[in-house]
């Protein structure tokens, strides 16, 4: 087990350091000077835009300002900041161009709004979509699951910004049941927090518990089928724990995968949905990065969001042997 | 200059009858009419999309546009809180006049009113009006405009009063004889001072209390509220500043007790719940945030949400702009084709339409400040003239039409974008003129548009007002001193005339604004005869308010209305 943590250890750590060199690469072929951009809303003037650019040390090659990111990983940086030096403790992902915040500050504020977000709305989406999915193939040509493979198609086909326009419209506008919502934390406030995200999370829902109805009905037909479930119930198991115990189990391989890999990508990727109902989380602090060429945020953006991915296939692949005995981890 | 983008959201175009009974729903109007005397009280909420770029006042640009730093930072002059054209006339705010000038406009003196403070208690002097510029030279605190760098004597290369020794940290161009004096020495005449000194820079600054970069976590308030508290992108809540009144404040009434900014939100969300106006939200404005395509569909028929829409003309102006040292340019005839071949009201509706749009004829917009003067020398009408285009083509020697490419950027609905391209190339391709379009990506369309090395042969630029006068609308565009070989350019046309260049000195030193609006207007009118550029359309600003909300009026400065001086009592 320890060799095999070893080896996943430094297996994330090689992926990390290739993808934040690609998105330091793919940065410098984009047009545009992000000293101009901190110059403010006029084009400046030469000399100007290199006192601004010494500043950001964007005046140093790209292999160099790349090595003092790494550096300050580990070793932390220090910043010219006014009257005194500002000292970026490791690990130090560096300064935003934009805002002058420390990138880890960043990430650490945006990251409570996004996690509540995603996995609120992951509890939701992989209940219901299971449960409809083990009805669905329980019910197989029924009008169950005729009405539960239209309901998938439906919200699998709506994008997701209608489906929270039209949720704001009938809860906050015509109902009033809700308050128009924004992020509050959960800290402070449980139930606030909950009422605030509780529409962000159905309209995440409706999209993507359609997925996981489809996969489940296919999967749980594919195990009902299987040997091994016709030998219990040949051997008078009640049904419910052949579904609930042996057929479910079985069918929890594929959506372990994709309900692993949704958790993850959905950290960055929920910015129409951040966007509708104002949660300032990590997927619209990515998209305002990149337009403003900010490249320290973009960085660590990028690198969070490739670590959690990392992290969620090792997760996917322990749940594989808890799922299914015949999976050895190696 | 503020660039500004024209959202129109598909989603919101998509919905908008379905939104349409919103606005009739929620709690009703506050019938009180509004009284300064007795407006104290309440949260005015404030529902933006994006938060205030920086609270620093040296990294604020020129505060013309800005609605919340004026809440915080007092300002040697600022603008007068008045509606229409009287709002743009620039008033004392901490001095006691808008300034004396001496040697013929190029020292400007300034004396502080009695009994200004900071947030703290502490007494706001000259050296902290002083120290609050000094710092905006620092390369660490980037933003604010480039006016004092270029204005104040010596200040070219100086770099702030961090680094170096004694000497090179004071900026020798300001002089503070007693804390409540400052003097301003400029290199040239500068009629214009007054309005620049509405800047935030000129914002006083405790010294002891500046942490550099981390100074805008909790800025020294000399205005008339304070931060409570701060979440960048999320919220800024402002509370009274008691160390603040109306009797050395004659300008901000400052009548809510609290401002409550929640930015991040959806630009659709932010009109629909302006329009419904429930609960708190019948006490909301945005200041980021213009009509949707929702709303205005129900302008006319609904008029409980017509009276609620805030209507202004943020002095702006969008137009055509070629080299014209460079073919074929460089032929009058050529241009005059351009400015006859136009269809102003295609382009007009590639922005949105005459709601958010009216045609541009003459390169100043239409407000009297800014000595607007009307004139059409090469009547187009609303949809242009291919004839005569044609007509003076053929004199110019293209009598078979030309071919030219016109750079557009890659965001849509965007003033610089691909419908405005595409709105002029059907109207240029009537006159004979075969325009081929080339995408640019936004993020370096201006670099290229304004450096004369990469400059694009045509591409639809915008310029808008820092201050509502003549000279920061016409110098940078059309004085020849001012074309800058290395980037940075604001002169495309790449003008250099004499006469032009010696009537901007002379307007620069008049120091009475009347007479000064009037020479701009003149020299607007004289100019536009050489069609250096093809004016296409001004911008108009429409914002809702909610149901409670009073005094939204809208000045010409701003084009918006006042957060400082509304009420929700």
């Amino acid at each position: 087990m320890a060799r095999y943590l070893l080896k996943r250890v430094l297996g994330a750590l090689v992926v990390l350091l290739v993808l934040s060199a690609v998105v330091y690469l793919i940065f410098y072929a984009l047009p545009g000077n992000p000293a101009q951009l901190v110059c403010g809303p006029k084009t400046c003037q030469a000399d100007q835009l290199h006192r601004i650019e010494v500043g950001l040390g964007l005046d140093q090659p790209i292999w160099l300002q790349y090595w003092h990111f790494l550096v300050g990983i580990v070793a932390g940086r220090t910043y010219s900041g006014g009257p005194e030096v500002i000292h970026c403790a490791a690990p130090c992902l560096g300064y935003s161009y934009q805002t002058g915040e420390p990138v880890t500050g960043l990430l650490l504020d945006r990251l409570p709004v996004s996690l509540s977000l995603i996995v609120g709305g992951f509890v939701i989406w992989v209940t219901v979509g299971v449960a409809l999915g083990v009805l669905s193939a329980l019910r197989r040509g029924r009008a169950v699951d005729r009405i539960a493979t239209g309901l998938t198609l439906a919200g699998n086909s709506t994008p997701v910004f209608l489906v929270g326009l039209l949720l704001l419209i009938v809860f906050c506008v015509y109902l009033r049941w809700l308050p128009f919502p924004g992020y509050q934390a959960l800290t402070v406030n449980p139930l606030l927090w909950a009422q605030n995200l509780i529409l962000p999370w159905v309209a995440l829902s409706v999209v993507s518990a359609a997925v996981y109805t489809r996969l489940t009905r296919t999967s749980m037909l594919e195990t009902l089928s299987e040997d091994h479930i016709r030998t219990f119930r040949a051997y008078g198991l009640p049904e419910r724990r052949v579904i609930g115990r042996h057929a479910l189990r079985g069918a929890l391989t594929p959506l372990i995968t994709i309900g692993t890999i949704d958790l993850a990508t959905s950290l960055t990727g929920t910015t129409l949905t951040e966007s509708l109902f104002g949660l300032p989380g990590l997927g619209q602090l990515l998209v305002s990065s990149v337009r403003n060429i900010d490249l320290p945020v973009v960085v660590g953006v990028t690198l969070l969001a490739g670590a959690v991915i990392v992290v969620a296939n090792a997760a996917a692949d322990v749940l594989y042997s808890v799922a299914d005995r015949r999976v050895a981890l190696a | 200059m503020i660039r500004k983008t024209v959202v129109l959201v598909g989603a919101g175009a998509l919905l908008a009858g379905t939104l349409a009974a919103c606005g009739q729903s929620g709690s009703g109007t506050s019938t009180t009419a509004f009284d300064p005397k007795t407006c104290q009280g309440g949260t005015l909420k404030v529902l933006n999309q994006k938060d205030i770029t920086h609270l620093d006042p040296a990294r604020i640009y020129t505060s013309g546009g800005g609605n919340i730093p004026s809440l915080l930072f007092r300002t040697l002059t600022t603008r007068n809180r008045e509606a229409g054209a009287a709002g743009a006339k620039v008033v004392p705010d901490l001095a006691t006049d808008t300034g004396t000038p001496s040697d013929n406009a190029k020292t400007w003196t300034y004396h502080l009113r009695a009994g200004v403070k900071f947030e703290d208690g502490t007494a706001i002097t000259s050296q902290d009006v002083k120290y609050g510029i000094e710092r905006s030279f620092s390369p660490d605190l980037p933003g604010g405009a480039a006016y004092l760098r270029d204005w104040l004597v010596g200040a070219k290369n100086y770099a702030g009063p961090y680094k170096g020794d004694a000497k090179s940290r004071d900026l020798a161009a300001i002089e503070t004889p007693n804390t409540t004096t400052i003097v301003f020495h400029l290199n040239s005449p500068h009629g214009d001072f007054p309005y620049l000194a509405t800047a935030t820079q000129f914002a006083p600054v405790p010294k002891a209390k500046d942490t550099g970069v981390d100074y805008e976590k909790h800025p020294v308030s000399s205005g008339p509220y304070k931060i409570k508290s701060y979440q960048k992108n999320k919220s800024l809540v402002l509370e009274r500043n008691t160390n603040w009144s109306r009797k050395v404040d004659p300008e901000r009434l400052a009548c809510p007790d609290v401002v409550d900014v929640t930015s991040g939100l959806n630009p659709d969300v932010i009109n629909q719940r302006l329009a419904a106006g429930s609960g708190d939200d019948a006490n909301a404005v945005t200041t980021d945030t213009d009509l949707g395509p929702a709303q205005l569909s129900q302008l006319n028929s609904n008029p409980e949400l017509a009276k609620r829409v805030a209507k202004g003309n943020f002095p702006y102006t969008y137009y055509l702009t070629y080299d014209t040292t460079k073919a074929p340019f460089d032929k009058p005839q050529v241009r005059e084709a351009f400015s006859y071949a136009v269809n102003r009201n295609s382009v007009i509706n590639a922005v949105g339409g005459s709601s958010l749009a009216y045609p541009a004829t003459t390169f100043l917009p239409a407000q009297k400040s800014m000595g607007y003067q009307a004139y059409d020398y090469f009547p187009a009408g609303k949809s242009g003239n291919p004839a005569k285009a044609k007509q003076l083509l053929a004199q110019a020697g293209y009598p078979h039409g030309l071919t030219v490419t016109l750079a557009h950027n890659n965001a849509a609905a965007d003033p610089s974008g691909p419908e405005v391209a595409t709105a002029l190339q059907d109207a240029l391709k009537k006159a004979g003129i075969t325009v081929k379009l080339s995408t640019v990506d936004s993020n370096s369309f201006y670099d290229q548009l304004n450096n004369p090395k990469t400059q694009p042969q045509l591409a639809v630029a915008g310029w808008g007002a820092d201050w509502p006068s003549g000279g920061p609308f016409l110098i940078p565009l059309f004085d020849g001193r001012q074309i800058i070989p290395s980037g940075g350019n604001f002169n495309t046309a790449m003008v250099n005339d004499k006469a032009v260049n010696a009537e901007i000195d002379k307007i620069n030193g008049i120091t009475d604004p009347a007479q000064a609006a009037k020479a701009w207007g003149a020299l607007d009118a004289s100019m536009g005869k050489q069609a250096w550029y093809v004016p296409l359309y001004h911008g108009k600003n429409l914002a809702l308010f909610g149901k409670n909300v009073k005094n939204a009026w809208v000045s010409d400065w701003t084009g918006v209305y006042d957060v400082s001086q509304v009420s929700v009592k």
